[in-house]
């Protein structure tokens, strides 16, 4: 599952779809969270009112986030916090790997970042000769297999816990047990020498407060408080578009992110950090570093469409939602971002050429914009990118075809007689492609058997609509 | 890659790159805001009664709904010995809890010794090479959140982030005066202060994960217990 890449999109779904295992966890998991989050959702009674007040912030800042930037670095740098640009992956990569090498550090705990795995930072620092210990319980896992996420809330779904246990024994020589409980105590101890040992502590950001220069980071398991609290100096990765206008915008944040993701009311902990500690006595970094993400971002802000992208707070609910994911999981996208999100993230940042299917990986059946919290139309967005990708498309021989298809299209659609006649026509010919009761895979034809290749196509029925209402009122006037 | 990174340039970079593309939506926005006939929500509903309970009793209740255990007692000498009674309780167990770490809180020391427990070390705020060895961790917190049964940690006014979060166990003491309705209110309370402090930290329920196969599994990284005593008097 290593090397599979946004390009190969189609062949990683097949593959995907084969995994019946794969499919079993998927199905758990996406169901489970389905519901918590419609429950978490309905227990509020103002739910719709939070998410149009949520998206007119996100709106608001992303309309003027040159200044809210400004405010937020102004307010954090009075505080102590020192700020780096990354214009692109490779920058912030470098930038972290300048401070590692600056402060000699030989052990790197990390707590999950989508934001440091869209710039492969791990592999980066490993590269210099430091250990980066990833320490969230799913991140740890798949750093030990040598895999990549599959999911923004629970990275290991596509894991057993009998292949996390076998990973276990091989890896950190515990005797085999598939109790969960025994697992996650393993990782614990393990993981508290690392903490203990570690020179620096990498974290993500959820949300960066303009008005105080406060950076905001949500979890459940401890390990970011760990992270940012105990080694001497914490750098935090955040995507510049993680800003919010004032603290009490919080409140709407907070009541949307967890329930969105976990169906939690509130994740257990919620760390607020401005800044670094104002004494040696007293709490907080000695030294905290942020560095500002672009990495295709501000690309995202010309057009009032491919904004919307940027609103997006990461909690996972559309992957859920999306009867794609809920099928092929999140490898079969290639990148970070997997899901209805994913399809369209992954093409602006890393460019259309080479992620073309991922704006087709949707039925546009519109379930990820419904449980949005921000409200992001996904599949306008997706239908967006399918204009980019057809307008930049080369005029070539093959689409001379569709063309004339189109135009004979259009003018049996504009001329009712000579619809009626067509459909009339097919429900003749369909005889020879119908078996029990729907058109399955076409051979020969190309726009039809490109069409039934992956779907059922259903046939014309015996009468149409207008005909069953001619013979309607032709009834009720005898 | 080897040229010289220079932050300068890449901030301009990012900011002339962020207004540009902002410019040249402009005349899009224009035509987004005419297409857009969103009907705009009804004013903001007024937010669910907090049931029929006091704050205390609905503190509890949700403190308890996240696996914490929520003691109230009435009066300084309770406390002690409600810590007392945890302490001794957790003797019994595979934890032992005689290694105790309290924060610098005024008065915290006294209060454990109070507890007439027997234990072989209390330390106030052992620095991040020692905390390990601790069995239990006692603090007091600023606040308390009755709609999430949430603990509000001002690491500005008392040392706790270490104590609260390492050893396995968390003792968290709160006034019933502290206990505010609502995380709006919370927030505000914080932003009333001068300046946010460099660390605050809301706390609801014992560490979690559920990264194997959606098992829920308590006490992960943070603490795998949390009790907290209310006084009902302060």
């Amino acid at each position: 599952m290593n090397h599979v890449t946004s390009e190969t999109f189609d062949e990683n779904a097949k593959a995907a779809l084969a995994d019946s295992q794969l499919r079993g966890a998927l199905r758990n998991a996406t169901s489970l969270f389905g519901q918590r989050r419609l429950a978490a959702a309905t227990s509020l009674n103002n739910w719709e009112d939070l998410r149009t007040q949520a998206r007119a912030i996100k709106d608001e800042v992303l309309l003027h986030l040159d200044q809210y930037l400004e405010k937020f670095v102004s307010n954090a740098e009075s505080r102590g916090a020192q700020f780096h640009w990354a214009r692109d992956a490779a920058e912030a990569n470098s930038i972290i790997c300048d401070l590692a090498k600056a402060h000699g550090a030989r052990t790197i705990v990390k707590s999950k970042s989508m934001t440091t795995e869209e710039t492969h930072l791990n592999v980066a620092l490993e590269s210099t000769g430091i250990q980066v210990v990833e320490t969230d319980l799913g991140e740890y896992i798949i750093q030990l297999a040598e895999e990549t996420p599959s999911h923004i809330i629970v990275p290991a779904i596509h894991k057993t816990k009998r292949q996390i246990a076998e990973l276990f024994t091989q890896e950190l020589g515990i005797p085999p047990t598939d109790d969960v409980a025994k697992l996650t105590s393993t990782a614990r101890e393990t993981l508290r020498d690392k903490f203990a040992a570690a020179d620096i502590g990498i974290s993500g950001v959820n949300f960066g407060i303009a008005e105080t220069g406060t950076i905001l980071i949500l979890e459940n398991e401890g390990n970011i408080r760990l992270t940012t609290s105990l080694p001497r100096v914490h750098i935090a990765v955040m995507g510049i578009e993680k800003v919010l206008p004032r603290f009490a915008d919080l409140d709407i944040f907070l009541k949307l992110l967890p329930r969105s993701g976990t169906g939690q009311r509130l994740t257990t902990y919620q760390s607020f950090i401005t800044g670094t500690k104002t004494d040696p006595d007293s709490e907080g970094p000695e030294e905290l570093h942020v560095v500002m993400l672009d990495n295709g971002r501000s690309r995202m802000l010309a057009h009032p469409v491919t904004r919307q992208s940027l609103a997006c707070i990461r909690c996972g609910a559309c992957l859920n939602a999306c009867p794609v994911y809920q099928q092929i999981g999140g490898h079969a996208y290639g990148s970070v971002y997997p899901g209805p999100i994913g399809a369209v993230i992954t093409p602006q940042l890393m460019g259309l050429e080479k992620t073309k299917q991922l704006p087709y990986a949707s039925s546009l059946c519109g379930a990820c914009r419904e449980v949005c919290p921000v409200k992001i139309d996904i599949p306008r967005l997706l239908l967006h990118l399918r204009g980019e990708i057809t307008e930049n498309a080369p005029p070539a021989k093959g689409r001379r075809g569709e063309r004339y298809a189109f135009k004979i299209w259009r003018s049996t659609m504009k001329r009712q007689w000579l619809y009626e006649l067509s459909a009339r026509v097919g429900r003749i010919f369909q005889g020879l492609v119908v078996k029990n009761g729907s058109i399955g895979k076409v051979k020969g034809i190309p726009p039809l058997s490109a069409w039934t290749g992956g779907r059922d196509l259903r046939p014309i029925e015996r009468e149409s609509f207008r005909e069953l209402w001619r013979k309607e009122l032709a009834h009720k006037k005898n | 890659m080897e040229n010289r990174y220079d932050n300068r340039a890449s901030r301009e970079s990012i900011f002339q790159s962020i207004r540009a593309n902002l410019a040249s939506s402009v005349s899009l926005d224009a035509i987004e805001h005419e297409l857009r006939h969103e009907k705009h929500s009804q004013p903001m509903a007024a937010p669910a009664p907090l049931l029929d309970l006091s704050l205390t009793a609905l503190f509890k209740a949700n403190l308890e709904s996240v696996d914490a255990h929520c003691v109230v007692v009435g009066s300084e000498t309770e406390v002690a010995n409600a810590v007392g009674e945890i302490i001794r309780k957790l003797q019994n167990t595979k934890l032992l809890a005689r290694r105790i770490a309290i924060s610098d809180a005024p008065g915290l020391e006294q209060l454990v010794k109070q507890s007439g427990c027997d234990v072989d070390e209390i330390a106030v705020t052992p620095s991040a090479s020692e905390v390990f060895r601790f069995d239990v961790g006692i603090s007091q917190v600023q606040a308390g959140i009755a709609e999430t049964g949430t603990l509000l940690l001002d690491s500005s006014r008392e040392r706790h982030r270490l104590v609260s979060l390492v050893p396995p166990v968390h003792i968290a003491l709160l006034d019933r005066s502290q206990i505010v309705g609502t995380l709006g209110e919370a927030l505000l309370l914080l932003r009333k202060s001068e300046q946010v402090s460099p660390i605050v930290t809301l706390v609801t329920g014992p560490s979690r994960t559920a990264d194997i196969e959606l098992t829920l599994a308590i006490g992960v990284h943070g603490p795998q217990e949390l009790f907290v005593i209310v006084n009902e008097s302060a």
